[in-house]
């Protein structure tokens, strides 16, 4: 390949040989992280490489059922777990990473968040004050706003009903939408071209600036020269099956990883333990593991029509949670009902009549490791709930039942073992206030990822510095949610984007 | 001799009962062998049997083809797992037997009251992994049955028919597996972004999910 030229994709179609490529700063993995730091350094005038190990989704190819939707968009078929507490993660594989396929909920990380973060990780410069800047302009790029009434449909407003009845703080969810028609399908690839994902918004925007995008690549190697990061190596896979082809050697001023915080330190991992002399690289795992309801109303609620999640509160988010209006593929939703036979079917039928709305966590007691699976690339993910954080997500549950009730609910469907799977009062509910829970009780979501290779001021403690910076590495950069140092209470991307908009400066004032 | 005998027939016996005794085939399967077919669809029915307030059943939604589908779209670890969950839920009542009479038998020969029993079973164990064994079967089988679109009719939930706009990002990305040259748009073909306007609920169906015309 040569350069200069124009910026460009490559798609596993084009491939029919061997690449030896080299630019000012390869960007690996193309998610929200990667996708605004590829950008930002293209637009500082940087030649730049990014590269995704999944395929470019166009609309006709979105798959509208859940499991079919899953297989093709998500690494393990969207069935991979915890060990520990078993618990279900998702991480996508597609050009755009994660943002292709999830909701678009935009939060900035709330001020007292950030202002720990400074204090107990030895961080000078990640106040809120600090990130505001690079948070507004990713947001007037993707043009993140409210949702807007007219499509929040049933399922979202009787969430705010809910609250209003109770005094808890709600509000529409900000999102990175353009012109939403409100048809709920955020999961499965916003068919209205609505969402603002990455792979039609800062991926365009870096291959107009300059950059080169090679999609179907898959990194397995950082390669070092003196204790300085000099490229990266890998290999040309096939969409969906994975099956290893072409090799690939970028080399590169810097090298910035974006490979999501479960693959980064894989990575890292995988090529010789890099960045390692903190001993931090793939400890300190955290989610925001997720518990959630279906309420049955009386009357038709259409939950189907309406931004995925359009609602949220954060009346409880020093408390440990927060809580947001949710729907998803009916499969899936449906795979959440109890029982079997007719009476399965009974309760399918009254999905037209629902709502789930969910909680997030912080849990910042339960942390758990990433490690390499022996001959693979993929990431084993041992993670246990701490008993000291179950009571959070049962308090969690209470106050979604309260909301329902207040709501107008009929009956709520829990979905926790030892409870009725029907409770048709707020009196019932009480049980999941008032009975000692247990993790195995709840089905859990493993809703974001962090902590992996956290920043800390102190190259001992930590992997990065504030600015993204591997401590033991200068030209290395990790720029995805495992370099929060703990988990920040509310939906990561905007703040993940922010920082990486943050150290894509810092990067091309030193390349 | 006859202690021999006596082994090699009770080996045979169980092989029978474990392997062989499915009923033939109307078509082939990529993933799915004749015995996982035979549970998959008697899992289906136990699931989602005839009656009730959806008319389709499982058989209806023919749900091995839908799981096929899966398996062969699944990575081979999952496809794997997949694999012995089924074979797991189908034998597991030739070693503990499912409530009611001749239930020393694998859950495909099971009478369906018997079926639901066993998956109740699993489904109410106390046991964790037990109930995620049910819920992980549970989930393939919903999916299935979701994706058979007189499901979603019957239920107001099968997808609209919405305009996908023409954006910039679809001049640069042709369809998985082909060549850019294929993508066939210009710039002047770009349309307009979308309008925000809410789908109407009583609006046409999505292409593939409507009533098909008479």
């Amino acid at each position: 390949m040569s350069w200069p030229g124009e910026g460009e994709v490559r798609v596993f179609a084009q491939y029919d040989r061997d690449i030896d490529d080299e630019a000012d700063v390869v960007v690996v993995g193309s998610g929200p992280a990667g996708a605004v730091a590829a950008k930002e350094l293209t637009d500082a005038g940087k030649r730049v490489v990014l590269v995704e190990e999944g395929p470019p989704f166009v609309p006709s190819e979105y798959e509208f059922e859940g499991g079919l939707s899953m297989t093709r968009t998500m690494r393990e078929g969207g069935l991979r777990t915890t060990r520990g507490t078993t618990m279900p993660t998702m991480q996508a594989i597609a050009l755009g990473g994660g943002s292709l396929v999830n909701s678009a909920i935009c939060n900035r990380a709330p001020e007292f968040v950030l202002d720990r973060w400074c204090s107990d990780f030895e961080l000078e410069r990640t106040s809120r004050k600090d990130l505001d800047p690079h948070y507004d302009a990713v947001g007037e790029f993707l043009g993140i706003a409210p949702t807007p009434e007219e499509v929040l449909g049933r399922r979202n407003l009787l969430f705010r009903d809910g609250c209003e009845a109770l005094g808890y703080q709600s509000e529409p969810i900000s999102r990175n939408v353009r012109g939403c028609r409100g048809s709920g399908e955020c999961f499965t690839g916003c068919r209205a071209r609505a969402k603002q994902s990455m792979d039609i918004s800062y991926v365009p925007a870096a291959i107009r600036g300059g950059a080169r995008v090679l999609t179907s690549v898959r990194i397995e190697r950082i390669l070092t020269e003196g204790g300085r990061a000099t490229g990266v190596t890998g290999r040309v896979v096939t969409p969906f099956t994975h099956k290893p082809s072409h090799r690939v050697r970028i080399r590169a001023k810097a090298v910035v990883l974006a490979a999501g915080c479960t693959a980064t330190p894989v990575l890292l991992q995988k090529s010789g333990d890099l960045a390692n002399r903190s001993g931090q690289v793939g400890e300190n795992l955290q989610f925001h593991p997720g518990v959630a309801i279906m309420g049955i109303f009386p009357d038709l609620v259409h939950p189907q029509f309406g931004a995925t999640q359009g609602y949220q509160s954060r009346h409880f988010l020093n408390e440990g949670f927060k809580l947001e209006t949710l729907w998803a593929p009916p499969a899936i939703t449906a795979v959440r009902l109890p029982g079997s036979g007719n009476a399965l079917k009974n309760r399918l039928a009254d999905i037209p009549y629902s709502a789930i709305w969910d909680a997030i966590a912080s849990c910042d007691r339960s942390l758990g490791r990433v490690s390499v699976k022996r001959g693979s690339l993929d990431p084993v993910l041992r993670w246990s709930l701490h008993p000291a954080d179950v009571p959070i997500l049962s308090h969690a549950l209470w106050v979604l039942a309260e909301i329902f009730f207040a709501a107008g609910a009929r009956t709520i469907i829990p979905g926790v073992h030892g409870v009725a799977p029907e409770l048709h009062s707020l009196r019932e509910a009480e049980v999941l206030r008032d009975r000692p829970l247990r993790a195995t009780d709840l089905v859990l979501g493993g809703n974001h990822v962090f902590c992996t290779t956290r920043m800390h001021g102190d190259p001992r403690l930590g992997v990065v510095d504030e600015l993204g910076r591997c401590h033991d590495v200068e030209n290395l950069y990790i720029v995805d949610t495992g370099i929060f140092p703990r988990c920040p209470s509310v939906n990561p991307m905007w703040t993940a984007m922010a920082l990486a908009h943050r150290s894509a400066h810092r990067i091309a004032e030193t390349v | 001799m006859i202690t021999g005998l006596l082994a090699a027939l009770v080996i045979g016996y169980a092989v029978w009962r474990v392997a062989l005794g499915y009923p033939s085939l109307r078509r082939s399967y990529g993933a799915l062998t004749r015995g996982e077919v035979a549970f998959v669809s008697a899992a289906g029915e136990a699931m989602y049997p005839a009656g009730g307030a959806i008319a389709s059943s499982g058989l209806d939604a023919d749900l091995p083809d839908y799981v096929d589908r899966f398996l062969r779209a699944s990575a081979p670890r999952i496809r794997l797992l997949l694999h012995l969950l089924f074979h797991l839920v189908e034998h597991a009542t030739v070693f503990f037997p499912a409530p009611g009479r001749a239930g020393l038998r694998r859950f495909s020969a099971l009478d369906a009251e018997q079926r639901v029993a066993v998956l109740d079973g699993w489904a109410d164990s106390s046991l964790f992994a037990r109930r995620l064994v049910f819920t992980s079967l549970r989930a393939v089988l919903t999916m299935g049955y979701f994706a058979h679109p007189p499901v979603l009719r019957e239920l107001g939930l099968a997808p609209l028919a919405m305009d996908t706009p023409i954006c910039e990002a679809d001049l640069l990305y042709p369809r998985i597996g082909e060549h850019p040259a294929t993508i066939g748009l210009t710039r002047a073909e770009l349309t307009p972004p979308s309008d925000g306007i809410p789908l109407a609920l009583d609006g046409a169906l999505r292409p593939g999910f409507a009533e098909p015309r008479e």
